[in-house]
């Protein structure tokens, strides 16, 4: 008698009727070949076990126990400052405060805010966060198609968010490695989220655009609407000057 | 409303094993399949009322959990396309080559989402055909020619033929 490759599958998987269950295992004994296909999708199943049961032994993060029993998650790692998502407005003093409290944006921002060459990449108008200096020119008039890749800024993903208006991720290649993410409003461009894309000992590093740091990735999850630009996208929304 | 909030909590934090378990065969990466836990556990918590009394726990968290996993896919394929153009060509030249000596992990993230979730629900973490359809929302027909297709795809990637 033959059986399918499906019906050794499910005889292996204990899924098999008991009739035909019965059939098979009667077989067995006599059918070498049938019992080494039965062999075969049981030694499957052996190698993925073990392959994946390790895990359960393995110490359980106290972040998944903490969510698990309904506790509020503790998401704002210490090189993330949400801008936008909290506080859709404006930025009050005790978020300065915050902002100034975290530890490797109080270190990456402070010199950013005061030094000005050419101007600020960040200054502050009427308490929010705008692009200024090299970072404006970079997020009005540079293709990410185009782009050096020595530019001091690189620019990401271009998109038009759920509020219609335009916006941009970029990081820059300095040592600050930082990056985030712009919208154009109120004819400036609105800081959404920054971030630090190397940990402390990346001093040196480089960042490429597609290491972008987690948050920086979420935010342009969450603010999109529909597919990011295309080249062509793109060049079209410089041609009207990134307004809606 | 189903069962009391407290009583789920313990439910979830006893499934916690097994919840990670199942990330690691979608996410390869620790960290990422803990991140996917983290997220199905909040989403659970606030849609508990979708819970139906009669209905295995597991079975419904780890549907929460494989749709919190294509979330991410898509994200991160939007992601790719738009952040690492010049990666592709590099990525492309590994998915034919190598094929032997892979591991298990190795071999199983290479197979598409479907099959992937069909084999890690039923042969991984020893679901039904039943409830393993269930979760995936498909008819069991749909699940086991997913799973047949997946068992070869992987007998082949780990050089078992």
């Amino acid at each position: 008698m033959e059986f399918s490759d499906e019906t050794v599958m499910a005889y292996a998987d204990g899924e098999l009727d008991a009739a035909t269950r019965a059939t098979l295992e009667a077989a067995l004994p006599h059918d070498a070949h049938l019992a080494q296909r039965v062999a075969r999708q049981h030694a499957l199943r052996v190698r993925l076990k073990d392959a994946f049961d390790p895990v359960l032994d393995e110490p359980l993060p106290e972040r998944l126990l903490a969510a698990a029993r309904g506790a509020v998650p503790a998401r704002a790692a210490g090189n993330v400052v949400p801008l936008r998502r909290a506080v859709p407005a404006r930025w009050s003093w005790p978020q300065w405060a915050a902002l100034a409290a975290s530890l490797v944006l109080g270190v990456v921002l402070s010199p950013w805010l005061g030094r000005a060459p050419g101007g600020a990449p960040l200054v502050t108008h009427d308490g929010a966060l705008q692009a200024g200096g090299a970072l404006a020119r970079a997020l009005s008039e540079q293709l990410a198609a185009t782009q050096s890749t020595t530019a001091p800024v690189q620019i990401g993903v271009s998109f038009r968010a759920r509020s219609g208006a335009f916006c941009r991720s970029f990081v820059l290649r300095d040592k600050s490695a930082l990056a985030g993410v712009a919208c154009r409003e109120h004819d400036a461009w609105q800081l959404q989220v920054l971030a630090a894309a190397a940990g402390p000992q990346g001093a040196t590093y480089q960042p490429a655009a597609s290491s972008l740091p987690p948050a920086v990735a979420g935010a342009v999850d969450e603010l999109i609407e529909g597919e990011a630009l295309d080249a062509r996208g793109e060049a079209a929304a410089r041609a009207q000057g990134w307004s809606r | 409303m189903g069962a009391p909030a407290a009583d789920l909590q313990a439910q979830l934090v006893a499934l916690l094993p097994r919840l990670r378990r199942f990330a690691r065969t979608l996410a390869r990466n620790a960290h990422d399949a803990d991140d996917l836990v983290q997220l199905a556990l909040e989403r659970a918590l606030t849609r508990s009322e979708q819970l139906r009394a009669d209905a295995p726990l597991a079975g419904w968290v780890f549907g929460i959990v494989r749709n919190a996993w294509i979330d991410e896919l898509r994200a991160r394929g939007r992601r790719e396309r738009l952040f690492a153009p010049a990666e592709a060509g590099a990525q492309a030249a590994t998915t034919d080559a190598h094929v032997a000596a892979l591991s298990v992990q190795e071999a199983l993230a290479r197979l598409p989402e479907e099959q992937r979730s069909a084999v890690a629900l039923v042969l991984v973490e020893g679901l039904s055909y039943k409830e393993a359809a269930h979760v995936m929302q498909v008819p069991i027909g749909t699940l086991t020619s997913r799973l047949a297709r997946g068992r070869e795809a992987l007998q082949a990637l780990l050089g078992d033929t």
